[in-house]
C-alpha cells in the first residue's frame, strides 16, 4: 500500500499525459476504462437501446404481437393525431401534473425550512416524512381508494359529519384527478422536502444570522431570503416532477383500472399507452404513443433548461441578495 | 494509468478484466435467447404447462408429475405464471422460443384466432370420441371461425342472480328462491322488482350498469360481431342495443348502485348497499372472501331471461409442442368429467362435462347460502346456456361499458353517449382494418 502511494504521483502524470495526447488513439490508451464500463453499456444496448429503436419501428407498423408485423407508415401518428383519447390523456397528465406539482412543491419546501429549525426529535420527523415514498404505491392506491370511496370513504364520512354535501371522488372529472394528485403529493413531499432540507444545510448560517440580526422574522426570511438562495434546488426539483408527473401510471391504474375510471379522467398518457399495447394488444398504436410522450417531455426539458440558463447568470449575486432587496423590505 | 509501475495496474487490470468478462458473459447469455429451443425443458419426456393460481387442482398436477396416463413415461412440469399470463404467453409465441407444450388460455381465447395456426387443432388429435362429454355451448367458445377446435373446455361459469334475502324480506319483497326467480322471467320484472326494493327503502340490486349490460350480452345468442367479424353492434334492435336500453333503464330506475371502483363494490357487499349481483358461479367464492360476515343471508335465483356464461378457461397446444399426443392425453385426462369432478371439489372449478354433475360426488358448501343447493341450481343454469360466438375483437369495444358508466355517474345524456361509444368503437376498428 505505502509502495504504491509513493509511485502514485508518477502515474498520475503519466495519466494526464495521455489525457493531452488521448485524442489520437484514445480507445488503445484507454481500454481499461472502457472496458470498466462496457458491462452496463453493453447491457444498455441489449435492454435499453434495441427496445428503444424497435419501438421506433413499431410506430411505424401494426402489430398485434403475434401476428405479421405490416408496415404502415405514418399512419399509427395521423391516428394519434386526431385520436380525441390521446388528447384528453395529455390535457389529464398536465392538469394532475399541476395540481400535484405547486402545492407538493410548496408544503416540501416549508417542511424543509421548519426541519431546519432547532427543533427536536428532528430524525424522527424526517424518517416520518421521507416514508410515503418508500411504501408500496399498489397497496397505497387501495388504502386511498378506500379513503376516496364514493360512498363508504373517511373522506366523505367526515363531510357529512361537517354538514358539507358528499364529493364523487372517483367517479368525477375533477374528483378523480385531485384523488391522484393528493396521491402524489402524499407520496414525494418528504421526498422533495429532505432535497431542499441538503440545500438548506448549505446555505452560509452567517446569512440567517444577520438576517436576524436585522429583525426579520420567520417568514421574511423563508420568502427573501431561502426560497430565492434554494433557486436552482427547486429548479432540479421541477425538472424531477415534471418527469414523474409525465410518467404518471401506477396511482391511476390501480386505483381505477385500465381504463381511467369515469369519463376517462384519471386516463394518464402512459396508462392509456398501456392500453393500447397491453390490453388492445395494439403494440404499433401504443410505441406511436411513446413517442409523442417522448416529444412531450422533450419540450418540457427544453424549457426547463431555459429557465437554468436564465437563473444560473445571477447565482453570483445571490449572496447579495439578502443586504441589497430584503433588508428594505423589512425595513419598510 | 496505463503505464504506472507493474505491481498494481496488473491487479486492477485484472479486476476491470474479470469485470469485462462478467459483462461479456451476461450479454452473451442475453443473446442466446436468440438460437433458442422452441421448447421450455430440454428433458424430451417432460411437458411444461403453463398455468395460473386456481387453475389446475394441485393434486392432479401432482399425479401428472409422476406420469401421463395413456402416454407411459412422459411427465408434466407445471409452471405457475403470474400477473399478465397473456402478455407472457404472447411474448413467447411471439419470439418463437420457450414455448409451453400445454398451455391455459382464460375465456379470452378469442384473442388468439387470428394467429390459430400457432395452436394445434384438437379434432384433428382425436377429440370427436370425447366431444358429447361437454356442453356444446363451450365446445363452440373454443372453436376459431375456421372451425378448428384450439381451445379445450376446462371450466365454466354459468350466471345466476346472487340476492340478500333478508333485505328482500325486509322490504316486503318475495325472498325464496324459487319465488325470486319466478318474479324476474325478464329483464322489465327485473328493474320493478329493483324499483320495489327501493321504495321500501331498501338498497340498489346492483352495484353498476355495468352489471346489466355486461351479463345481458352474456345471455345473448347474438353479440357484437357475427362469425365474418362484421360488427353488428350499431344495427337496430342489436342485442347490444337491447342491452344497453336495459342498462339505462336500471339507471333511470336508481337501482344499480354508481360503484365504479372494485374496493367500493367490495364495500358495497360487505355493508348490504348493494343487494345483489349477476355473475358466475366462481363469484361465489369471491363473495365468500370478501363478506363473511353476511354468510347465510344470500340466496341465488334465475338470471331473467336466460342463464349466461362468464368466464371459464381452456386448454391449448401450441403448435411447437414435442408430443401432442401425450399433450392431447393429458389434456382429456385433466378435463376429464371424474377429474372436473375432483377439480370442483377442491377447487371450486365449475365443470364443463354435464357428466361430471350425472356421476355423483360433487360436494359444494351451501352454508353460505342459507342451505340452497348451488351445485344443482348452476348444473340447471349451465344446460340453459345459449351458443355463441365471440369475435377476438371483441377486445376493442371496451368504450360502451366506458360510455355507460358516464351515464350512470356523470349523468350523461344516453343517446349522445350511445352515439360517441358507436362512434368510438368505429374509430378504432377502422384503424385495426376490421371495416
Amino acid at each position: 500500500m505505502t509502495l504504491s502511494l509513493t509511485t502514485q504521483p508518477a502515474g498520475r502524470t503519466a495519466g494526464t499525459g495521455a489525457v493531452a495526447r488521448g485524442p489520437r488513439r484514445p480507445l488503445r490508451s484507454f481500454w481499461p476504462q472502457y472496458l470498466a464500463v462496457a458491462p452496463f453499456y453493453l447491457l444498455f444496448l441489449i435492454f435499453g437501446l434495441f427496445p428503444i429503436g424497435f419501438s421506433i419501428y413499431l410506430s411505424f407498423t401494426d402489430w398485434d404481437g403475434i401476428g405479421k408485423i405490416k408496415f404502415v407508415g405514418l399512419a399509427q401518428y395521423q391516428y394519434l393525431i386526431s385520436d380525441p383519447r390521446f388528447w384528453n390523456a395529455v390535457g389529464n397528465t398536465l392538469v394532475i401534473w399541476l395540481l400535484a406539482t405547486v402545492p407538493m412543491l410548496f408544503l416540501a419546501l416549508v417542511l424543509a425550512f421548519l426541519l431546519h429549525q432547532n427543533i427536536r426529535f428532528k430524525s424522527a420527523y424526517r424518517v416520518a416524512y421521507f416514508l410515503p415514498n418508500v411504501t408500496s404505491m399498489v397497496a397505497m392506491a387501495i388504502v386511498f381508494g378506500s379513503v376516496f370511496s364514493d360512498s363508504f370513504g373517511l373522506v366523505n364520512s367526515a363531510l357529512t359529519a361537517l354538514g358539507v354535501n358528499e364529493v364523487p371522488w372517483l367517479s368525477s372529472n375533477w374528483g378523480i384527478k385531485i384523488t391522484i394528485a393528493v396521491m402524489v403529493i402524499w407520496r414525494w413531499t418528504g421526498y422533495n422536502a429532505i432535497i431542499y432540507l441538503a440545500g438548506l444545510q448549505a446555505i452560509p448560517t452567517e446569512l440567517y444570522e444577520s438576517a436576524r440580526v436585522d429583525g426579520a422574522g420567520n417568514w421574511h426570511i423563508f420568502s427573501k431570503l431561502t426560497v430565492p438562495l434554494l433557486r436552482p434546488v427547486i429548479l432540479f426539483t421541477v425538472i424531477t416532477s415534471t418527469i414523474g408527473g409525465l410518467s404518471l401510471f401506477t396511482e391511476p391504474q390501480v386505483l381505477l383500472g385500465n381504463n381511467g375510471g369515469t369519463d376517462e379522467a384519471g386516463m394518464t398518457i402512459v396508462l392509456y399507452q398501456y392500453n393500447q399495447a397491453f390490453t388492445q394488444f395494439d403494440f404499433g398504436y401504443g410505441s406511436a404513443i411513446a413517442w409523442a410522450l417522448f416529444i412531450i417531455a422533450l419540450v418540457f426539458a427544453v424549457i426547463n433548461w431555459r429557465l437554468v440558463r436564465e437563473r444560473s447568470t445571477d447565482s453570483s449575486s445571490q449572496r447579495r441578495l439578502w443586504t441589497a432587496t430584503t433588508r428594505k423590505g423589512i425595513t419598510r | 494509468m496505463t503505464r504506472s509501475p507493474a505491481s498494481r495496474p496488473l491487479s486492477r487490470r485484472a479486476l476491470l478484466g474479470g469485470a469485462a468478462a462478467l459483462g461479456a458473459a451476461a450479454a452473451t447469455g442475453g443473446l442466446s435467447g436468440c438460437g433458442s429451443p422452441a421448447s421450455l425443458s430440454a428433458d424430451p419426456s417432460e411437458l411444461v404447462l403453463w398455468y395460473w393460481n386456481r387453475a389446475v387442482t394441485p393434486e392432479l398436477l401432482a399425479q401428472a408429475a409422476e406420469h401421463i396416463p395413456g402416454s407411459p413415461g412422459r411427465r408434466v412440469r407445471g409452471d405457475l405464471i403470474g400477473a399478465g399470463f397473456d402478455t407472457k404467453l404472447r411474448t413467447s409465441l411471439a419470439g418463437d422460443a420457450y414455448i409451453p407444450n400445454i398451455t391455459l388460455i382464460n375465456s379470452n381465447c378469442a384473442l388468439y384466432f387470428p394467429n390459430e395456426s400457432l395452436f394445434l387443432d384438437f379434432s384433428e388429435l382425436g377429440a370427436a370420441q370425447y366431444r358429447d362429454l361437454y356442453y356444446p355451448w363451450k365446445l363452440k367458445l373454443g372453436t376459431t371461425p375456421s372451425g378448428r377446435l384450439c381451445f379445450w373446455p376446462l371450466d365454466t361459469g354459468p350466471t345466476g342472480f346472487y340476492y340478500r334475502a333478508d333485505l328482500f324480506d325486509k322490504a316486503g319483497l318475495p325472498s325464496a328462491p324459487d319465488k325470486v326467480s319466478a318474479a324476474i322471467r325478464t329483464w322489465d320484472q327485473w328493474i320493478e322488482l329493483g324499483r320495489e326494493l327501493r321504495a321500501n327503502g331498501g338498497p340498489a340490486m346492483v352495484n353498476s350498469a355495468a352489471v346489466v349490460f355486461g351479463q345481458f350480452i352474456n345471455a345473448s345468442p347474438e353479440r357484437y360481431f357475427d362469425e365474418q367479424d362484421r360488427p353488428i353492434f350499431a344495427a337496430e334492435g342489436s342485442a347490444v342495443r337491447r342491452a344497453w336500453d336495459t342498462a339505462v333503464k336500471a339507471v333511470d330506475a336508481g337501482i344499480t348502485g354508481n360503484q365504479q371502483t372494485a374496493t367500493g363494490q367490495n364495500s358495497a357487499w360487505v355493508t348490504g348497499a348493494t343487494a345483489g349481483h349477476i355473475e358466475a358461479v366462481w363469484w361465489a367464492e369471491i363473495l365468500g372472501d370478501t363478506a363473511p360476515k353476511t354468510k347465510g343471508l344470500w340466496r341465488i335465483a334465475d338470471q331473467p331471461v336466460a342463464p349466461g356464461n362468464s368466464g371459464g378457461s381452456f386448454v391449448a397446444i401450441p403448435r411447437s409442442c414435442k408430443d401432442p399426443e401425450a399433450a392431447f392425453n393429458f389434456t382429456t385426462w385433466l378435463t376429464s368429467p371424474a377429474n372436473q369432478a375432483v377439480a370442483f371439489n377442491k377447487i371450486q372449478l365449475f365443470p364443463s362435462s354435464p357428466a361430471s354433475f350425472e356421476r355423483g360426488g360433487l360436494r359444494a358448501d351451501a352454508t353460505f347460502f342459507g342451505s340452497q343447493n348451488m351445485l344443482r341450481f348452476f348444473s340447471d343454469a349451465a344446460r340453459r346456456v345459449p351458443s355463441t360466438f365471440v369475435s377476438t375483437y371483441e377486445s376493442q369495444v371496451e368504450a360502451f361499458a366506458a360510455e355507460l358508466a358516464n351515464v350512470e355517474s356523470g349523468g350523461k345524456a344516453p343517446e349522445q353517449a350511445w352515439e360517441d361509444a358507436v362512434a368510438q368503437v368505429n374509430r378504432v376498428l377502422k384503424k385495426r382494418g376490421v371495416i
